[in-house]
C-alpha cells in the first residue's frame, strides 16, 4: 500500500488525496491506482499514464469480444472507459490530449453498452439546435419501468456511473446518465449551465417520447456539483417525483479560495470563461437560496462531515428550505460525496428511490 | 494511502503487506481497509478491529432487513461476514476470538444467502461419518446448471468467495464452495490432509443425490492452497471435468519453509499439530509429486510473476506434469493469486470453464461514436 513519496506535484497530490477511494468504487482496480498515481511526478502526465492502463483494459476487451465472451468484453471495455475517463476528468490544461482520452471514453463505454448486463443504448436529446448525449439502461422483466436521470458534476461523466447505475437497475429503475452543458461531449459546445433546470427539461421531454419507460414516474439524482443540478432543476420541473442530492453546493460564492487549483481551472474553462473573474460571475449563479423553497417532491440529501470540497452545512441549509418530504444524511467522518463511506449511501438512496416511485421493495 | 511503519507488530505488517488487493478485491471497501489497519498496532488487536467494523455492516444489513429492502440487507450482510471473515482468517493463536468471530462470518452469510441474487443455500455433504458444510448458488433460468466446486485455501473460507462466484453465475455455472478439513466450520474438527481428493470426493457424491445440478458436467476450481487442492483431486476424481488452480503449490512444504510465520502457525493448528516440525513433517503429504500426471481432464492454471508466496514455478512444474490440454498463465506483475491484477484471468477463466461444461459463446457486434462533439 506504499506510495512512495518523491516531490510530487500538488496537482498530483491533490489528484490523489481528494479522489482515491472514488476512483476504487467506481471501478478502477486498487492496484491500477495505486500503480498509475505512483508512475505521476508531473500533473502533465497524468492523462497519458491513465490512457496507457486503460489500453491494457480496452485490449482485454477487444480479445474476449474477438472470442466470443460478450459478459466479459463488456466488463472491461466498462473498466477501460472509465480508466479514459479519469485520466481526462480534469486534463483542461492540454485540450488535444484531453479530446484524445475522452474519445476513447466514450467509445469503450459505446462498446460495452450492448454487452453489459442489463444492456444500454446511447440516446440523443435535442438540445438548443444540437443533442446531449445520455447512456439508457432498462431494469431486466420490467415492461415500463420508472427512471432516474443522473446528473453529473464538474469532473464527471456519464460513462463514470456503471456502480451508481446498476444500483438502481437491480431494484427495478431504469438510469439515464447524461452529459449535460459543460460535462463530458457537451463541454465542446455548450459552457456550464447554472439554470440547470434547462437541460434537465429537454431530457424530460425526451423521456415523454418514449414508449419503453414510465415517463410518469421520473426522478432526478446529482453527484457533487451535480447535486446541486439535481435539486435546481427540481425547484422547477414539476415532472420530477423524487429527487436524490449528493454533496451539492447551496450557494457557491463567486471566489474559488481553498478550492484545488486543477478543479478551479476545470471550472473555468467548461465554464468558457477567459478568466477567474468571469468564471466566478457564473459561479455566483449557482444558488438555491429563495428557490429551494419551491422543491416539494420528496428529497434525500447526503454529505460528509470531512467533505473539503462542498462543507455539510449546504445540506443542511437545503434541507431546512425545501417544502416536501425529506431525508437528510449527513454522515459522520464522509468525505466528498462520501465515496470513503458509500456502504452509508448509495444502497439506501436507491432503495428510497425505488420507493418513491412506486417500485415495490426488492 | 499510507500505512504508517512506526512500531508496528511485524504479523500486522505481513497482513497488511501481502493482502491488500485480496481484501478489497473481494469486497472489503478500500476505506475500512485502510481505516482499520491503520488502527492497529498489534497483531493481538486485528480480530477484535476487523469485527468492529464488520458490525458496522452487519447493523446496516439488519436495518435494510428490518425496513423490508432484501436486496441491499444481502450486500451488507455479505460484506459483513467477509469482514468478520478477514478478522477471523489467521487469528489462531487466540482461538476464542477467532471462534466467536467466526460463528458471525457463519451467521451473516447465512443470513444473506436467502437475500442475494442469485440466493445461495447451506448445504451438508455427508463425509466419513460427519459433515462438511458448503454454500451452493445456481445461476437463474437453467434447470440443471453444471456446477463447479470451489476449494478455499489455508486462510479462506466459503464464505470469502461471493466474488468469485457471481463471475460463474453470470455466466450460467452452479457454484458450490465448501469448507474441507482443516478450514472453516471444519478446521475444528477435522485437520488439514494431502490427499484431497478424499473430500473432494464426498462433494462429487453429493452432486449426484441433487436433481437441480447436473453431475455430468461438474469441475474443479481451487485458490491459492486450495489451488493445490484442486489439481490434487482432479488427479483421482475423474468426475472432474475441468480444472481450475490459482496459485497452488506443488510441493506444499517446499512453500512452507519460505512463508511468514502467520502462515506456518495457521498450517501448525489446522493441521492439528501441536509443534513445527510435526506441522512439517504433514506438510510434506501436500503433494504433486507423481500425481501430476494422473491430471488428464482440461486444467487452467493461474500464478502471479511476483508471488512470494506460492512462487511461479510451482505452476510451471504442474503444468509441465499433466496430461491433459492446459493453459498456463503467469501474470505480469502479479502477486499471490494475481490478487492486483484480478482482471487479467477472473472472467478469463471463468469463460474458460464455461466452455469446458459446454456452455455457448455469445454472438456480439462492435459498436463506435457515430454523433457529437467528438466525431468533429
Amino acid at each position: 500500500m506504499d506510495t512512495p513519496i518523491k516531490s510530487k506535484d500538488p496537482r498530483v497530490e491533490a489528484a490523489i488525496s481528494h479522489w482515491a477511494p472514488r476512483f476504487v468504487i467506481n471501478g478502477v482496480p486498487l492496484t491500477d491506482f495505486q500503480e498509475v498515481t505512483a508512475s505521476v511526478d508531473r500533473w502533465e502526465d497524468w492523462c497519458s499514464a491513465w490512457s496507457a492502463r486503460a489500453a491494457i483494459h480496452e485490449e482485454l476487451g477487444n480479445k474476449a469480444l474477438a472470442d466470443g465472451f460478450k459478459l466479459s468484453a463488456g466488463e472491461h471495455f466498462t473498466c477501460a472507459a472509465v480508466c479514459y475517463h479519469f485520466g481526462k476528468f480534469l486534463f483542461v490544461n492540454d485540450m488535444a490530449q484531453m479530446r484524445q482520452a475522452h474519445k476513447k471514453t466514450v467509445e469503450c463505454r459505446i462498446k460495452a453498452l450492448p454487452l453489459i448486463e442489463p444492456p444500454g443504448e446511447r440516446v440523443a436529446i435535442p438540445y438548443e439546435g444540437k443533442h446531449l448525449y445520455g447512456n439508457l439502461r432498462k431494469p431486466k422483466g420490467v415492461a415500463k419501468a420508472p427512471i432516474v436521470v443522473m446528473c453529473m458534476g464538474l469532473d464527471s461523466t456519464k460513462e463514470e456511473m456503471d456502480d451508481y447505475e446498476n444500483r438502481f437497475l437491480k431494484r427495478g429503475v431504469a438510469t439515464l446518465a447524461f452529459d449535460g452543458p459543460g460535462q463530458g461531449e457537451a463541454e465542446y459546445d455548450f459552457a456550464i449551465c447554472p439554470e440547470y433546470e434547462k437541460p434537465v427539461k429537454a431530457v424530460i421531454d425526451h423521456l415523454e417520447t418514449r414508449s419503453d419507460i414510465d415517463a410518469g414516474r421520473i426522478g432526478i439524482w446529482g453527484v457533487s456539483l451535480g447535486g446541486y443540478y439535481a435539486p435546481r432543476a427540481a425547484c422547477f420541473e414539476k415532472r420530477i417525483k423524487a429527487c436524490v442530492a449528493l454533496s451539492g453546493a447551496y450557494e457557491r460564492s463567486s471566489s474559488f479560495e481553498g478550492r484545488p487549483i486543477i478543479n478551479v481551472e476545470a471550472f473555468r474553462v467548461r465554464s468558457k470563461s477567459a478568466n477567474l473573474e468571469e468564471a466566478g460571475r457564473v459561479s455566483v449563479r449557482m444558488s438555491l437560496k429563495g428557490i429551494a423553497k419551491n422543491i416539494t417532491c420528496p428529497i434525500y440529501i447526503v454529505a460528509g462531515t470531512n467533505d473539503r470540497l462542498t462543507p455539510h452545512t449546504a445540506a443542511e441549509k437545503l434541507a431546512a428550505e425545501v417544502s416536501g418530504p425529506c431525508v437528510l444524511s449527513v454522515i459522520e467522518g464522509g468525505n466528498h460525496v462520501v465515496n470513503n463511506y458509500w456502504y452509508r449511501y448509495r444502497d439506501q438512496t436507491a432503495d428510497w428511490m425505488a420507493t418513491q416511485l412506486g417500485v415495490t421493495k426488492r | 494511502m499510507d500505512t504508517a511503519h512506526g512500531s508496528r507488530d511485524k504479523r500486522v505488517e505481513i497482513a497488511i503487506h501481502n493482502w491488500a488487493p485480496r481484501f478489497v478485491s473481494s469486497g472489503v471497501p478500500l476505506t475500512d481497509f485502510e481505516e482499520v489497519t491503520a488502527s492497529i498496532t498489534h497483531w493481538d488487536e486485528w480480530c477484535a478491529a476487523w469485527s468492529a467494523r464488520a458490525a458496522v455492516h452487519e447493523a446496516l444489513g439488519r436495518e435494510a432487513l428490518a425496513q423490508g429492502y432484501r436486496h441491499s440487507a444481502g450486500q451488507h450482510l455479505t460484506r459483513a461476514a467477509l469482514c468478520y471473515h478477514f478478522g477471523k482468517f489467521m487469528f489462531v493463536h487466540r482461538m476464542d476470538e477467532m471462534r466467536r468471530a467466526h460463528r458471525k462470518v457463519i451467521e451473516c452469510r447465512q443470513l444473506a444467502l436467502p437475500l442475494i441474487d442469485p440466493p445461495g443455500e447451506r448445504v451438508e455433504i455427508p463425509y466419513q461419518g460427519t459433515k462438511l458444510y458448503g454454500i451452493l448458488r445456481k445461476p437463474a433460468g437453467s434447470a440443471k446448471p453444471p456446477v463447479v466446486v470451489m476449494c478455499v485455501g489455508l486462510d479462506s473460507t466459503k464464505e470469502e468467495l461471493d466474488v468469485y462466484e457471481n463471475i460463474f453465475l453470470a455466466r450460467g455455472m452452479a457454484t458450490l464452495n465448501f469448507d474441507g478439513p482443516g478450514q472453516g466450520e471444519a478446521e475444528y474438527d477435522i485437520p488439514i490432509r494431502g490427499d484431497f481428493e478424499v473430500p473432494v470426493k464426498a462433494v462429487f457424491d453429493y452432486i449426484q443425490t441433487r436433481n437441480d445440478l447436473d453431475g455430468g458436467r461438474a469441475a474443479i476450481w481451487g485458490v491459492s492452497l486450495g489451488g493445490y487442492y484442486a489439481a490434487r483431486a482432479a488427479a483421482f476424481e475423474k468426475r472432474a471435468k475441468a480444472c481450475i488452480s490459482l496459485s497452488g503449490p506443488y510441493h506444499w512444504v517446499d512453500t512452507f519453509d519460505g512463508r511468514n510465520e502467520l502462515s506456518r502457525d495457521a498450517f501448525r493448528v489446522r493441521s492439528h499439530s501441536k509443534t513445527m516440525d510435526e506441522a512439517r513433517e504433514k506438510a510434506k503429504t501436500l503433494s504433486l509429486e507423481g500425481v501430476a500426471r494422473n491430471i488428464t481432464c482440461p486444467i487452467y492454471v493461474v500464478t502471479g510473476e511476483f508471488d512470494n508466496l506460492t512462487p511461479p514455478h510451482n505452476a510451471r512444474r504442474i503444468a509441465s506434469e499433466v496430461s491433459g490440454p492446459c493453459e498456463l498463465l503467469i501474470v505480469k506483475g502479479g502477486n499471490h493469486v494475481a490478487n492486483n491484477r484480478r482482471y487479467m484471468f477472473q472472467s478469463q477463466t471463468a469463460d474458460w470453464m464455461a466452455q469446458h461444461l459446454g456452455l455457448g459463446r455469445n454472438e456480439v457486434g462492435t459498436a463506435r461514436i457515430e454523433d457529437g462533439a467528438l466525431t468533429q
